[in-house]
């Protein structure tokens, strides 16, 4: 079978056409699908680990809410210990109060030092010396075991009790005392 | 035998060239590659169009999490911070050093033949450091020396219950020239000075000491 010459033209000319068909049809058809595919891929990639990131700190938070009410209730007791109000207008009275209660008339409270809580925020430590000028040692001892159990943000950091030489049944005692208060 | 002669056979091969005309199969074989071309399309364009759904409902997922994740992240700040502030006050609550259990045991420990004349106490402020308790008083009997070294081994062991460690020492044991009249027969005095170190642990608070003796009269 012989191909005519006109035939040939017709041939190659139609091999043309659908090489320009197919350079339409992958860059201008499928190319844009293409993009669109990997730039849709790329954003559920980053949305999927967001949502899913979301949904850990949601758990995380509602695991820490049901430990939460003990902490509260804790931070709450301890915030209800020390009254509102300067420090020093109201621990010397209460320190004098509570001795007094415990059959020690007089018990003398100054304030020595003030120091930051780094760790404790919204929280520093007040240091006080109590003096008694005139005391017996067991009653002393028994009020001091009662303030240490009663009062929970005091540490008793010094204790001094000395014999009073003119009356050998009493004793000078010194306490140095720090309490935390609000900042 | 009949003699058969093909009349057609110029029609025919005319008829057989015009079905195998290679324009023909070549538009035919195209169309073919068209049709496939154009299915494809149309898949593709269906994936990225599901594809496009799965983003639109992830974006609406999305934009409903991030205010709750926001919220939730400032409260998780915020319990945290309460969760630690309330243990680290309920550690030092707990881990406060009681002087009081320490006073009842020199008030138990103390014989009649010793006067207290000074107690002192002094909490570590750094950790590692031991607490230190200083006892000074007159012990009296016909070997005071003895006393006093039986009240610092009565004192040692009973302030190694309830600390890990406890190193004690005399800073001083002197004989004085006084003496006191003990049971009605004078007795020779001497003086002590005995430190108390108190390592690691600090006693549990206990209740309030019973009144059973004065220690220093």
């Amino acid at each position: 079978m012989k191909i005519e010459k006109e035939e040939i033209q017709k041939i190659v000319l139609s091999l043309m056409l659908f090489a320009g068909v197919i350079y339409c049809y992958f860059t201008f058809l499928l190319g844009p699908l293409s993009t669109a595919q990997a730039a849709g891929e790329a954003k559920i990639h980053t949305l999927e680990p967001q949502i899913a990131d979301a949904k850990k700190q949601l758990q995380k938070t509602a695991d820490l809410e049901k430990k939460a009410p003990v902490s509260s209730k804790a931070l709450e007791q301890i915030n209800a210990l020390i009254p509102e109000g300067a420090p020093v207008a109201w621990f010397p009275p209460r320190i004098a109060e509570f001795f007094k209660h415990e059959g020690i008339d007089k018990a003398l409270t100054r304030l020595n030092n003030e120091f930051p809580e780094k760790e404790l925020t919204g929280f520093r430590k007040l240091v006080w010396s109590v003096d008694i000028p005139h005391v017996e040692f067991v009653p002393l001892g028994m009020a001091l075991a009662k303030l240490e159990n009663q009062e929970p943000l005091l540490e008793i950091m010094n204790v001094s009790v000395e014999a009073m030489k003119e009356d050998p049944q009493y004793q000078h005692a010194t306490l140095t005392v720090s309490t935390l208060v609000k900042q | 035998m009949a003699l058969h002669i093909n009349l057609y056979h110029e029609i025919q091969k005319q008829e057989l060239a015009r079905r195998r005309d290679p324009l023909k199969l070549g538009m035919l074989g195209l169309l073919l590659v068209v049709i496939g071309f154009v299915a494809f399309y149309f898949y593709r364009m269906e994936s990225v169009h599901l594809l496009n759904v799965r983003i639109a409902t992830l974006e609406t997922e999305w934009k409903k999490f991030e205010p709750k994740q926001k919220a939730a992240k400032t409260r998780e700040d915020e319990l945290t911070q309460n969760i630690k502030l309330s243990d680290l006050l309920t550690k030092r609550i707990e881990s406060r050093f009681y002087w009081a259990p320490i006073l009842d045991e020199v008030l138990q420990n103390v014989p009649r033949e010793v006067q207290i004349t000074k107690l002192a106490g002094d909490l570590a402020i750094e950790k590692g450091r031991p607490s230190v308790l200083l006892v000074s008083g007159i012990s009296s009997s016909a070997a005071p020396r003895k006393v006093a070294e039986d009240l610092r081994t009565a004192l040692d062991e009973k302030l190694a219950e309830n600390f890990e460690k406890v190193n004690s020492r005399f800073n001083s044991l002197d004989d004085t020239e006084e003496s006191v009249t003990l049971d009605g027969k004078p007795c020779p005095t001497a003086t002590f000075a005995i430190e108390f170190q108190l390592h690691n642990s600090a006693p549990e608070p206990t209740p309030v000491p019973a009144r059973k003796k004065v220690a220093a009269q």
